[in-house]
C-alpha cells in the first residue's frame, strides 16, 4: 500500500513526524517498510500491509490512525468521527437477495455536476500512487477509496432506467450461464464479456433485470460517466469477503476495490465514504447532493473482549501496569473499561480484525515496543525423546563418508512419475520423484569425469530423501537410500555393481542389519 | 577396492546436525512429518482460514490426491501433528524439506529445507523466544549474537514477530549489522485449542527460517540452487 506523506498529514496534522522518522515508527510498531520514494513533489511510502491489519490499514486514514497509535497524539482530523450524514430520499430502492452476502449497501444522487479534467493536486495525489486519472468523478470515487478503504463505484443517473420514479438497485446471485459485461481492461477496446456459474454476486440494474456489475470486484459499461454526464449515483456497498475473494481469484480479475473487499473492511466506513465522496465532488465538480439511503439489515456492532493485565504480561514477558496497558489499548481508539481485574475492551468500528485477547496482547506488545522484552534461556531439561531414524540416518551418512561417498539432496520434482502436482512449475517439474536411483544416476554421470579435479580414483554418491507413491488415490511417502557408484568415467560397467555389493556388505555388518537395496546399473535404492 | 579418498557430507545435513546438537543441549527433541501434507494440517490447523488472504502468503503447490493435499509449503504442520500426540511440556526442532510455487534464482528454489521450533509448556512468554534464538545463533554462529523483534503477521501466531540478528564482537563479514531472518511468535490460542491444547493453562513460542539462507550466511554460499546441483565440486568443499 503506497501512500502519500502529505495526505496523511491531513489527518496527522503538523505534527507528523518526517518520513525518515515514520519508517522507523512503522518498522518496529507496525509493518515493514517496502520502499520510500519521490514522485513529483511527494514524498510516497510503500507498506507492506499484512493480512491481519488489511481491512482497515488499506487506506491513508487507516495508516494515520496507526502513526496516532503509535506516537499516541491524537489525529487532529479523522473523517470517520464525523457525525455528518447526507439527507435521505426515497428515490433509490435496493433489493438484496441474501443479506449475508450483501450486509449494507448505500447510495447517493448528486445533480448538477460537470464532468472534466480534476485538479492538478488530485491528479498528482493518484499518480503518487501509481492510480491512472480519468475524469473528475472517478477520480473522485478512486481517491475516497484511497482515503477511506471504502471501494465506490460511479453510474450516469440519466443513462440508469427508472421504474415508478425510482432507481432500482437489486444485488443477488448470478444464474448459471448467464453473462455479465465488464469495463474494458487498460489496452483493450471491447468489453469483458464473462460468462457465469452461479456462485457470483451481481449488482443488478432492477428494471430489466440486467447484471451491471460483479460485486466488490469489477463494474460493467453500464451507465457510464462521461463528459455529457450531468447527473451521477454513487454506490457504496460490503460485500462478502469470502465470495468476493473466490469469484475474483476464480476469474483472475484482482484489483484495488475487490482486494479491499476480500480482507472485510467495516460495513460503517459507507456513510463516511459517501459523504466523503458527496464533499470532494461539489468541491472539484459542483452539483447538489438530492439524498443518499443506506440499507442494512441490522447494524453490526463491535462486542466487549475480556483482556487480563495479568495475562498480557504473561505472554509478553513483561510487568507493565493496568493503567499502563489501559492506556496502550486505548490508543488504537478502543474504549477500555476497568471490571475488577479485567479489562473490557471494545475496538474501535473500523478494526474488523480483533476479536480476541491475544489480539489486544499484539498491540499493546507492538505499541510498547518489543525492544522491552528480555531474553531469558528456558530452564535446560534433558530430552524427553531421541528421534530414532535422524539418528540412523546420522549414522549411515558417517559410515558412507568413510567409505568414499559424498552425500548429494537432489529434486523432489520429476518429469513423469506416479504423483502428479496440479500446479506444477515447469512441464518437467509435474510428478514428485518416486525413486532416487535416476537422480543419484545423473549425479554420477554429471561427475564422472571430474574424479581428477576432485581428487578421487571414482565416483561414489548418495542420497537420502522422501520419495513419493499413491495408494488407493491417496499420497503416501517414504525416506529412501541410495548409493551410486562409477568406476570408469566414460559409463557403468559391471564393477560397479559388484563394488556396491561390497560396500552394502560392508555397512550392514557396521550397521549390524541388512539393508534390502536392490543394485542395478551401478546404483543401489 | 579400498578407497583411502573420504567422501563429504551435504552442507544442510552438517547444518541440520548442528542445529540438532545445538538444541537437544536445551532438551529440543528432533521431530518430522510428511513432505507431501494434507491441507488440514498445513492450513486448517494452523489457524488458515479456508478462502482467506492468508493463503495467498504461500505460494503452494498442490498434489492430484483424493483427499487435499499440498506439498507442504513449511515445516510448521510438524507442530500440530506433534502437539496433537503429545503432551506439555513440548519443545521440538522440525528440520525439514519445503515447497513454494515460486521461480527460482539465487536466493530461491522451490524446494528448500526450512527450520521449526516449538515451545509449549505453562508460563512460555516472549522473553523466552528471544532467549532461545539468541542462544541458538550465538552458539551457530559462533559469537555473540542480539535479536530484535518487529511485528509481522503469520496465522498461527498471535503476536507474530520478524527476528533480525546482529553478530557482535566477530570478524565475520555478517558482524555488526541486523539480518532479517525469521519468523516467530506465540502460538496462537487456535492452534493449541486445535490440537487439544487449552490455552488458558498454556502458552508456547514458535519460530520458522530457512535453513539454505543459514546456509548462505554461515558458508558464504552464492547461490542456493548449488545446495540441489549434485554437483560434487560444490558438496566436496564442505
Amino acid at each position: 500500500m503506497k501512500v502519500v506523506h502529505e495526505w496523511l498529514q491531513e489527518y496527522v496534522g503538523p505534527t507528523i513526524p518526517p518520513i525518515e522518522a515514520l519508517e522507523e515508527l512503522f518498522m518496529f510498531h507496525a509493518f515493514e517498510v517496502e520502499g520510500i520514494e519521490k514522485v513529483g513533489e511527494h514524498d510516497v511510502i510503500d507498506l507492506k500491509i499484512l493480512p491481519d491489519r488489511a481491512s482497515y490499514c488499506l487506506s491513508h486514514r487507516g495508516i494515520a490512525r496507526e502513526i496516532a497509535s503509535i506516537t499516541g497524539v491524537p489525529l487532529t482530523y479523522d473523517p470517520l468521527q464525523s457525525t455528518e450524514r447526507l439527507p435521505t430520499f426515497e428515490d433509490i430502492t435496493v433489493a438484496i437477495e441474501d443479506t449475508h452476502a450483501c450486509t449494507r449497501f448505500g447510495a447517493a444522487l448528486v445533480t448538477g455536476v460537470t464532468v472534466g479534467d480534476s485538479p492538478q493536486w488530485l491528479k498528482d495525489r493518484l499518480h503518487a500512487l501509481g492510480a491512472r486519472s480519468i475524469n473528475n468523478i472517478v477520480d473522485a470515487t478512486n481517491y475516497v477509496m484511497y482515503a477511506l478503504g471504502q471501494p465506490l463505484h460511479a453510474y450516469d443517473a440519466a443513462k440508469f432506467p427508472k421504474v415508478d420514479g425510482k432507481w432500482q438497485f437489486h444485488v443477488r446471485f448470478a444464474q448459471e450461464g448467464e453473462t455479465v459485461s465488464l469495463i474494458a481492461e487498460k489496452g483493450a477496446d471491447t468489453d469483458r464479456v464473462l460468462s457465469l456459474i452461479g456462485t457470483e454476486l451481481l449488482v443488478v440494474d432492477a428494471s430489466s433485470n440486467t447484471p451491471i456489475g460483479l460485486a466488490g470486484i469489477k463494474g460493467g459499461a453500464f451507465a457510464g460517466v462521461d463528459e455529457a454526464t450531468t447527473s451521477i449515483i454513487i454506490e457504496a456497498a460490503h460485500f462478502d469477503p469470502i465470495i468476493t475473494r473466490k469469484t475474483s481469484r476464480r476469474l483472475g480479475i484482482v484489483i484495488d476495490g475487490s482486494k479491499r473487499f476480500e480482507n472485510n473492511p467495516s460495513p460503517e466506513l459507507i456513510p463516511h465514504a459517501l459523504r466523503e465522496v458527496v464533499l470532494l465532488i461539489q468541491k472539484i465538480a459542483s452539483g447538489t447532493c438530492v439524498g443518499a439511503v443506506d440499507i442494512e439489515k441490522e447494524p453490526v456492532s463491535q462486542e466487549v473482549v475480556v483482556v487480563n493485565p495479568q495475562r498480557v504480561n504473561a505472554l509478553l514477558g513483561l510487568s507493565l501496569s493496568v493503567s499502563e496497558i489501559t492506556e496502550l489499548i486505548a490508543r488504537v481508539g478502543a474504549t477500555v473499561t476497568q471490571e475488577g481485574e479485567l479489562l473490557h475492551v471494545v475496538p474501535p468500528f473500523e478494526r474488523t480484525d480483533l476479536h480476541i485477547e491475544e489480539d489486544f496482547i499484539d498491540e499493546v506488545g507492538r505499541l510498547y515496543g518489543y525492544k522491552h522484552v528480555v531474553s531469558v534461556l528456558p530452564e535446560v531439561v534433558p530430552l524427553s525423546e531421541i528421534n530414532a531414524r535422524h539418528v540412523y540416518s546420522e549414522a549411515v551418512r558417517t559410515q558412507l563418508v568413510a567409505l568414499g561417498f559424498s552425500e548429494v539432496i537432489t529434486s523432489s520434482f520429476n518429469k513423469k512419475d506416479i504423483v502428479a502436482l496440479r500446479n506444477a512449475l515447469a512441464s518437467d517439474k509435474s510428478y514428485m520423484r518416486s525413486s532416487l536411483s535416476a537422480n543419484v544416476n545423473e549425479v554420477l554421470d554429471k561427475n564422472a569425469n571430474l574424479t581428477d579435479l576432485l581428487g578421487a580414483q571414482d565416483t561414489r554418491v548418495f542420497e537420502i530423501g522422501t520419495v513419493f507413491s499413491e495408494v488407493n488415490g491417496v499420497v503416501s511417502e517414504h525416506v529412501s537410500l541410495c548409493l551410486g557408484v562409477r568406476l570408469k568415467a566414460h559409463g557403468y560397467t559391471p564393477k560397479d555393481d559388484a563394488a556396491l555389493r561390497e560396500v552394502v556388505k560392508t555397512l550392514e555388518s557396521v550397521l549390524c542389519t541388512t539393508l534390502p537395496l536392490t543394485i542395478e546399473g551401478g546404483v543401489a535404492e | 577396492m579400498a578407497s583411502i579418498h573420504t567422501g563429504h557430507k551435504h552442507p544442510l545435513s552438517q547444518m541440520i546436525a548442528e542445529i540438532n546438537s545445538i538444541f537437544s543441549e536445551i532438551g529440543f527433541v528432533f521431530a518430522e512429518g510428511p513432505e507431501a501434507e494434507s491441507e488440514h494440517y498445513n492450513f486448517d490447523m494452523l489457524n488458515f482460514p479456508k478462502d482467506h488472504p492468508a493463503r495467498d502468503m504461500q505460494d503452494t503447490f498442490f498434489v492430484s490426491s483424493s483427499i487435499p493435499t499440498v506439498l507442504r509449503t513449511h515445516t510448521s504442520p510438524v507442530q500440530a501433528r506433534y502437539m496433537e500426540s503429545h503432551t506439555p511440556p513440548i519443545r521440538v526442532i522440525v528440520p525439514g524439506k519445503v515447497f513454494r510455487n515460486e521461480a527460482t534464482d539465487a536466493t530461491h528454489e522451490a524446494q528448500f529445507h526450512q527450520l521449526e521450533g516449538l515451545y509449549v509448556d505453562k508460563g512460555v512468554h516472549m522473553g523466552h523466544l528471544k532467549g532461545t534464538i539468541e542462544y541458538f545463533f550465538s552458539k551457530f554462529f559462533e559469537g555473540d549474537v542480539e535479536v530484535r523483534f518487529r511485528p509481522s503477521f503469520f496465522p498461527f501466531v498471535e503476536p507474530g514477530v520478524e527476528v533480525d540478528m546482529m553478530l557482535k564482537n566477530s570478524d565475520s563479514k555478517l558482524a555488526n549489522r541486523w539480518i532479517e531472518i525469521m519468523g516467530a511468535g506465540m502460538v496462537h490460542p487456535n492452534v493449541l485449542r486445535n490440537c487439544g491444547i487449552d490455552p488458558t493453562v498454556y502458552s508456547g513460542f514458535a519460530f520458522g527460517m530457512g535453513i539454505d539462507r543459514l546456509g548462505v550466511m554461515k558458508y558464504g554460499v552464492d547461490d542456493v540452487r548449488h545446495f540441489y546441483s549434485g554437483d560434487l565440486r560444490f558438496v566436496n568443499q564442505f
